[in-house]
């Protein structure tokens, strides 16, 4: 990975922002995220967090397995805010009678 | 990290950070900032960033937000683009016998000078709309606005550390000892005593904890607020909202909920679904917005909601800034305590907000 290498994907982070944010003191993926915003897009850091983690051990000299990976935010999956407010009915939740409806052929959404 | 300084801020929150800088800036003293976390890992780092006036009441406490809030611009030529914006801010009100509280606002507000109009459901349509043709009006100021708390932090920090500041991070208070004329601090990572001359505490809501290494009993409470964040969304909300604000990137931030459990963090789900609603209560269109995260932070409230800011009162050179609004209120403060400190008096008289207040009756 050179400096301009894209670690986040959502955010357009490159390496060396991230080494920009240990430089600075950073020390867990946590803190790089408030500082750079690196992990807060769409993919909630599903794509960045074990390039970070690895950023971060390489340039303190620790085991990556001592780096803590992120906090986990609620809803996890994008999730429409409808859906949240329980207005409308989830698209995620499918009972089996749909799942064999779907099998002939119904389009379950829609 | 030499042992020996002349200030020792303890928290670099939104006020730790924002006392540093403005001291810095006199170029006099040997100054250090100890956090126990990283910045931005406490309550200043899980904030939506209103800087609100509007609605601060009585009269006098939304006086001190205003002064903080004309503030920003010229602290933004200072430490550089904290993406301050002063949107206006909007409340809104659903109910038609909410009209004479809005209209009693208004009057109180204007013996300050902070203009607040009551608007009608048309007019405030005009101006947002994206709001729900539901609500029965608001109240409206264009002094508000909002500000990135991450960027604010972090400049602050930068701006201080070019101006020799020093910081140490992950690294609590664990004890304090005054002396004579000067005071011994015990950290985490240091074997030896930290001395200094002065100690400020701002602390937030750890305030208590750290008051009570003094000696002293802080009164202040902590509450959560949980907020939810959509994926970026074309710009559509030109104000700040009671209750959301979309912010330079798109994203909408959205919450406005007080929960008193200490310093539990946690996202709930049944919170989280009402603030759901009452994104959708406020504009239709958003039950079609994608939701990316939510966080909550924790709050610090004074017991009687109002900042406690100056001397501490029995303690020789020691000085508190404890508050609600915090960033709202981070420039004006930063400013009076670095009077205080360096000058002895501050330009607004903050004898209204000593701890003293809660002493009389104890």
């Amino acid at each position: 990975m050179d400096k301009s290498t894209i670690v986040c994907r959502c955010e357009e982070i490159n390496v060396d922002e991230i080494e920009g944010a240990i430089r600075l003191g950073a020390s867990t993926f946590d803190d790089i995220k408030r500082l750079t915003r690196c992990g807060m897009g769409p993919c909630q850091s599903k794509i960045c967090m074990n390039l970070v983690r690895e950023l971060i051990a390489t340039n303190l000299g620790v085991s990556i397995s001592e780096i803590p990976p992120p906090r986990m935010r609620m809803p996890l999956k994008i999730t429409r805010l409808g859906i949240l407010a329980g207005k409308t009915s989830s698209s995620n939740v499918v009972s089996v009678f749909d799942e064999a409806s779907l099998e002939a052929g119904e389009r379950q959404n829609d | 990290m030499t042992d020996q300084y002349d200030i020792v801020i303890i928290g670099c929150g939104v006020i730790g950070s924002s006392i540093a800088y403005h001291l810095s800036e006199y170029k006099q003293k040997r100054i250090l900032v100890i956090d126990k976390g990283f910045p931005l890992s406490g309550t200043s780092g899980s904030t939506q960033a209103w800087v609100w006036v509007h609605n601060k009441v009585p009269s006098w406490y939304g006086e001190l937000s205003m002064y903080s809030a004309e503030l920003y611009p010229f602290l933004e030529r200072k430490i550089g683009d904290v993406e301050y914006k002063r949107t206006g801010g909007i409340a809104p009100f659903f109910a038609q016998t909410d009209w004479d509280k809005a209209l009693r606002l208004a009057e109180e507000q204007a013996e300050v000078g902070i203009k607040v109009e009551v608007l009608t459901r048309d007019q405030v349509l005009e101006k947002e709309p994206a709001l729900s043709p539901k609500i029965a009006g608001a109240t409206y100021s264009d002094m508000d606005g909002n500000v990135n708390p991450f960027r604010l932090v972090e400049l602050y920090i930068k701006a201080a550390k070019r101006n020799e500041v020093e910081f140490s991070f992950y690294n609590p208070v664990t004890e304090m000892v005054m002396e004579k004329d000067h005071y011994k601090i015990y950290t985490k990572n240091k074997k030896d005593a930290i001395t200094t001359e002065r100690v400020i505490l701002a602390g937030g809501p750890w305030s208590k904890e750290i008051g009570e290494l003094l000696g002293l009993d802080i009164p202040v409470k902590q509450v959560r607020g949980q907020v939810i964040i959509t994926e970026p969304l074309a710009p559509f909300l030109k104000h700040t909202i009671g209750g959301m604000r979309q912010a330079e990137n798109g994203e909408v931030l959205i919450g406005f909920s007080k929960e008193e459990v200490g310093y539990d963090r946690r996202t709930t789900m049944d919170v989280i679904q009402e603030t759901a609603q009452m994104a959708i209560n406020y504009i239709p269109s958003l039950a079609k917005a994608n939701i990316v995260r939510s966080f909550s932070g924790v709050r610090v409230i004074p017991e009687d909601g109002f900042p406690i800011l100056g001397k501490i009162p029995d303690k020789k050179n020691a000085y508190i800034a404890a508050m609600h609004s915090g960033v709202t209120l981070s420039p004006l403060v930063g400013t009076l305590m670095a009077e205080l400190v360096m000058v002895g008096e501050t330009s607004i008289c903050l004898k209204r907000y000593s701890l003293k207040r809660f002493m009389n009756y104890a």
